[in-house]
């Protein structure tokens, strides 16, 4: 796959001959080492979840933040480079706001997810008089989450600024298997619960350690409430349940 | 002066950027329809620039914008609100909804805050529960939902009379009855003609034409607008809510 | 400007100008007087003068009066259209043709029109433009047919055709592409109302009807209403409203009649 990379691979804005961004292809893959990210998307709603490595008995696991709220509506789950989704999360929060403010209405969780995208591709070289932009690609996927007038919608961006939307997707180091047994699973008629049972269940298979309610996190979108993380007492439960 | 002494003098020079050219423009919602109306006569001073400058204007299917003031800046605000709901269009895959609208000409009027648009705008249609809406702003982009609003020249004469007739203001309901919420579309238009005669009447500034724009919600059937003379349905498609413009002759003089 | 000073020896005193320029610099404006708009037009045609005016009286952008008089009576013979401030072109126009009567009363002669233009102009150079009216006067008199304009600070112009008041640039208009000399009566009536209706289409201070007036050496016939193109409109509602929608605050009914008891007194009236 590799053996024409040569020099091409240096720069972030140049194709190779075979028409290819290998810093963006390299960002993709960068992914692949993430930790395993989740999300289902039902009727009554949307359900993220992520697998936290916990690295060190000395970690404490309640500050890796991998999901997150952009608005009430709208939440994100990552995988691959965390801090470069902040970057990202700022935008879509401020992308967000200023819908609000400028329309009083919320925003479309796919304009939203435009908006990310949009930044996604916006490094390179700084030419003269232009703000200066960032020097590589991001290296995260992010799955956004969100209910507006359209429903439920669960969208999957990667550092391409590729945004697709799906009932389910895994991202992240053990999504391979993790997809093929959403695909199997993932059914039009299913509840919100049995989308939180499905998303541990997927976890579970591809994770090293022993799931549990320090390890995963999960997170949901509904109509009626909006975005939520899930609290210790609700993740034990859904995990007994399991 | 030969001395010179004439450039000691202070002096004061202005340029006034704003003009008035008249009009009267007014809209009245009713309980699933909006009707938005305005004159055509543009004026300044004593002098008719045109019997025929359109004040009122369709933005989307179910959303119309009424103008008045300073026409330059009035023609100027419609271009760009236009283009606002194109972009938005574009980015959202969507007419803007009625209540975005309004909060849209809210932050473009206050975005000019210290070199205002010399406009009174009047933004009347449907909203996305269907229900007839009208909102009035002033220039520099307060705004407020209503029933019914008038504004520009004859707005002294005209809002009385709509405050009398929509509002029933000083009105006492007879024993065992109330005042109606919303009225019938053929009474919101026969109220509006007889508006926009009377203002003609007595307002020198407001004459020469009406033209009246009926937004109806989805699925309200047009019954009674296909056979009043001067009818003319103007929406993009007839799946959704529809707009019509009815134009009469006002008097010239 | 007239001097702020009182004692003036002798003339008119106008130092209420000052005052009142003061008082408006202080926020305390003169009350808006009822302005004529208006279109006034005269013209000369073969058997003498036609005069034409429109009827809009306004107050600001108001029209205050749609149907009013702009022709004014000065003489059998003499008619005057008043443009400017309403009370002015009356007052004015009244108080001439009072001394008017008076000069033709002492004098035993029909009057001219020179007479009471002369009357005019002096008047309002009097008063330095103060008072507002500008004037179309015409009639026929010993002399012939004679029409005039007459200014606000007392100038005065004689030509065959005159046009005055706001509407006056979309009049003469009309008069400079219609009008010829030796123009017969229908002729010049129509020219009349056509630059009347000119200034009534064309410019705002000016609507409603033509009023014209037609002097000849033998009569003055004047038409009120020649041509009335902007009748109003009927309502599409009635306003009618029912008894009873009117609140009240409290009802009082008083007995206007009175009934009072006469008992007699004294003696009985004797009538044997």
């Amino acid at each position: 796959m590799f053996l024409t990379r040569s020099e091409y691979d240096r720069g972030v804005n140049t194709f190779s001959p075979e028409g290819r961004l290998f810093q963006v292809e390299y960002a993709i893959e960068a992914i692949k080492l993430g930790s395993t990210t989740v999300g289902i998307c039902t009727q009554e709603g949307v359900v993220l979840a992520v697998e936290k490595r916990v690295q060190s008995p000395l970690l404490e696991s309640s500050s890796i933040e991998k999901i997150m709220e952009i608005d009430s509506h709208l939440g994100c789950a990552m995988s691959g480079l965390i801090a470069d989704a902040r970057t990202m999360i700022d935008h879509a929060r401020v992308t967000s706001q200023n819908h609000a403010f400028t329309y009083d209405e919320r925003i479309k969780v796919e304009s939203v997810t435009q908006a990310v995208c949009d930044l996604a591709l916006r490094f390179g070289e700084s030419v003269h008089d232009e703000d200066a932009m960032m020097s590589r690609p991001f290296g995260v996927a992010l799955l956004i989450a969100g209910v507006d007038e359209k429903g439920p919608q669960l969208f999957h961006t990667d550092p391409s600024g590729t945004f697709v939307r799906y009932d389910a997707k895994a991202v992240g180091s053990g999504s391979e298997a993790a997809q093929s047994e959403l695909q199997d699973k993932w059914h039009k008629q299913m509840t919100l619960k049995e989308a939180h049972i499905l998303t541990l269940r997927v976890l579970k298979q591809v994770m090293e350690e022993k799931l549990d309610h320090h390890n995963v996190q999960l997170a949901q979108v509904t109509k009626e409430k909006g975005f939520e993380i899930l609290d210790e007492v609700r993740l034990k439960e859904l995990i007994d349940d399991m | 002066m030969p001395d010179g002494s004439f450039a000691q003098q202070p002096q004061q020079r202005q340029f006034n950027p704003y003009t008035e050219n008249g009009g009267t423009i007014l809209a009245i919602a009713g309980a699933d329809f909006t009707v938005i109306a305005g004159d055509t006569r543009q004026s300044e001073g004593y002098s008719i620039q045109t019997r025929y400058a359109p004040k009122v204007f369709r933005l989307t299917d179910r959303a119309v914008l009424a103008v008045n003031g300073f026409a330059a800046d009035g023609n100027m605000f419609v271009k760009k609100v236009k283009q606002r709901l194109e972009w938005y269009r574009h980015a959202h895959a969507k007419d803007m909804p009625l209540r975005a609208i309004a909060r849209l000409i809210q932050t473009m009027l206050y975005a000019q805050r210290f070199f205002p648009y010399y406009v009174y705008n009047i933004l009347g249609g449907i909203e996305e529960d269907g229900s007839g809406a009208v909102y009035s702003f002033d220039p520099v982009g307060s705004y407020e939902r209503e029933a019914c609003r008038a504004a520009g020249a004859a707005q002294a004469l005209v809002q009385p009379f709509l405050d009398n007739q929509i509002y029933f203001k000083n009105q006492m309901a007879a024993a065992g009855q109330s005042h109606p919420l919303h009225l019938p579309l053929s009474d919101v238009l026969a109220i509006v003609i007889d508006s926009f005669t009377s203002a003609t009447e007595r307002h020198i500034e407001v004459g020469d034409g009406l033209e009246m724009y009926v937004v109806l919600a989805k699925g309200r059937s047009s019954q009674g607008l296909d056979g009043l003379r001067g009818a003319q349905e103007i929406s993009t498609t007839n799946d959704g809510d529809r707009v019509f413009v009815i134009r009469r002759e006002l008097k010239k003089d | 400007m007239a001097s702020p000073s009182v004692y003036n020896g002798s003339g008119f005193d106008f130092s209420n100008v000052t005052r009142n320029s003061f008082l408006e610099g202080r926020g305390l404006p003169l009350p808006k007087a009822t302005s004529t708009g208006t279109t006034i037009v005269g013209c000369v045609y073969r058997d003498g003068i036609v005069l034409g005016a429109d009827t809009r009286a306004t107050e600001g952008p108001i029209v205050a009066d749609k149907n009013c008089e702009k022709i004014h009576y000065i003489a059998d013979n003499i008619r005057c259209c008043g443009a400017g401030t309403a009370a002015d072109t009356e007052f004015t126009t009244a108080l001439i043709a009072s001394n008017m009567e008076m000069h033709a009363l002492s004098t035993g002669r029909k009057p001219r029109v020179v007479t009471a233009m002369t009357m005019l102009k002096q008047m309002l150079f009097r008063y330095q433009g103060h008072i507002g009216a500008a004037l179309v006067l015409g009639g026929v008199d010993a002399t012939g047919p004679q029409l005039f304009t007459i200014h606000p600070h007392g100038s005065t112009d004689k030509l065959p055709y005159v046009t005055m008041g706001s509407g006056s640039l979309a009049a003469m208009a009309v008069f400079e592409s219609g009008w010829k000399p030796d123009m017969s009566r229908e002729e010049a009536l129509a020219l009349v109302a056509a630059a009347i209706s000119a200034g009534i289409f064309n410019d705002l201070g000016s609507g409603s009807n033509v009023d014209a007036c037609v002097i000849t050496a033998t009569q003055t016939d004047f038409l009120r209403g020649f041509v009335k193109p902007n009748e109003r409109v009927e309502k599409e509602r009635r306003y009618v409203f029912k008894r009873g929608t009117t609140a009240w605050k409290k009802e009082e009914i008083k007995n206007l009649v009175v009934s009072e008891t006469v008992v007699g007194h004294g003696e009985q009236m004797d009538v044997s």
